[in-house]
């Protein structure tokens, strides 16, 4: 992973993004992997009556729309600004580039889909945890800082409650 | 009023794809120009999008729950009767050509201050999607005999075929008010 990062400081692609513009939006093809300095975003699945975010990205983390990435088909996903966000851009064309490039970056990739692979299990687990403040405590356990970097209504939505819920759990 | 149900199909697969139609334009404006209002207390374009999307809310899983139920087949005479109440919303829901007379909206259906982007358009976009497909579907039920309550409250019952009736005509009315809002 590191060596993902350092190719994201050589590559000039960097992007300031406000709150509430769009990294990617439901239908494009992810071309991109973003690292991000500072700021957050959130991952979300649109349907007609609600936004179900599946994702954040805060500082430290890579983000994109993976599915879209991977296989170039539409991203089902939309990636916004919840607040002002500075981004570094990593192509596709660099990335796998540089992936191939030698084992040791073979080696960073790897590390880095397969850490993306226990998230997405621990991730499938949350879902399938029928108690509110179980599936609070799970998530706290993973990011502990979450509260500080995201506000209540999208920690809400990401734990699939109400905010009222989620206050009261809290409180508890 | 006697409707013939291919007829009227055909009048709501129309009327939702120039629905879509009128999306897809709204989605070429910017930002501004769509949350730009022309008064204090008239609504900008997302903001009658967004109106649109809280009727769907209610209605579409409403109208998916009830039909699911079976409880009514469909008759085979290939018409459908409206409802007195069914007709009255109907007709006051249709926008006569660019005469539109101001409604009082209920107050949980008032988007005015809410936070509205793009995703407000995208929502609406498959919402119509979605109606559609429940429409395709509704014509398996008895579309005078299945009842669907209103928003109004659920004592207020509309026959399902003035419920799409309703619902089609309303949408065509907010999207006239939302490509007025951006021409003013």
């Amino acid at each position: 992973m590191g060596r993902l990062l350092q190719a994201t400081t050589k590559n000039p692609g960097q992007r300031i993004i406000s709150k509430g513009e769009f990294l990617t939006r439901e239908g494009e093809t992810e071309r991109n992997l973003y690292y991000i300095e500072s700021g957050a975003v959130r991952a979300f699945l649109l349907t007609e009556h609600e936004e179900q975010i599946i994702r954040f990205g805060y500082k430290g983390s890579f983000i994109n729309s993976l599915s879209s990435f991977l296989n170039g088909s539409p991203s089902p996903f939309y990636i916004e600004a919840i607040r002002k966000t500075e981004v570094r851009v990593l192509t596709k064309e660099l990335l796998e580039k540089m992936v191939y490039e030698n084992e040791e970056s073979m080696k960073g990739y790897i590390a880095l889909l397969e850490t993306l692979a226990v998230q997405q299990i621990e991730r499938e687990i949350d879902i399938l945890t029928v108690s509110p403040s179980e599936r609070l405590k799970r998530v706290l356990e993973r990011s502990p800082t979450l509260f500080q970097e995201v506000p209540l209504k999208y920690i809400a939505s990401y734990l699939r409650m109400t905010p009222e819920t989620l206050s009261r759990i809290r409180n508890s | 009023m006697k409707i013939k149900i291919d007829a009227f199909e055909k009048e709501l697969n129309s009327l939702l794809e120039k629905a879509v139609s009128d999306a897809k334009t709204l989605k070429g404006f910017s930002e501004d120009e769509l949350n730009h209002r022309v008064s204090s207390t008239s609504w900008s374009a997302l903001e009658c999008i967004q109106h649109l999307n809280l009727y769907g809310d209610f209605y579409l899983p409403e109208i998916e729950r009830i039909i699911d139920l079976k409880r009514y087949p469909a008759s085979d005479t290939g018409y459908f009767h409206t409802g007195w109440l069914g007709n009255y919303f109907g007709n006051l829901m249709k926008a006569t050509n660019d005469k539109i007379t101001k409604m009082k909206s209920p107050k949980d259906k008032n988007p005015i201050h809410s936070d509205l982007n793009i995703t407000t358009i995208d929502r609406f976009i498959k919402q119509l999607e979605k109606m559609q497909l429940l429409f395709s579907q509704s014509k398996k039920s008895n579309l005078e005999k299945t009842r669907i309550p209103t928003s109004l409250s659920p004592m207020i019952k509309l026959k399902l075929g003035d419920t799409f009736r309703f619902l089609i005509y309303h949408i065509e009315r907010h999207l006239l008010q939302a490509m007025k809002a951006l021409s003013a």
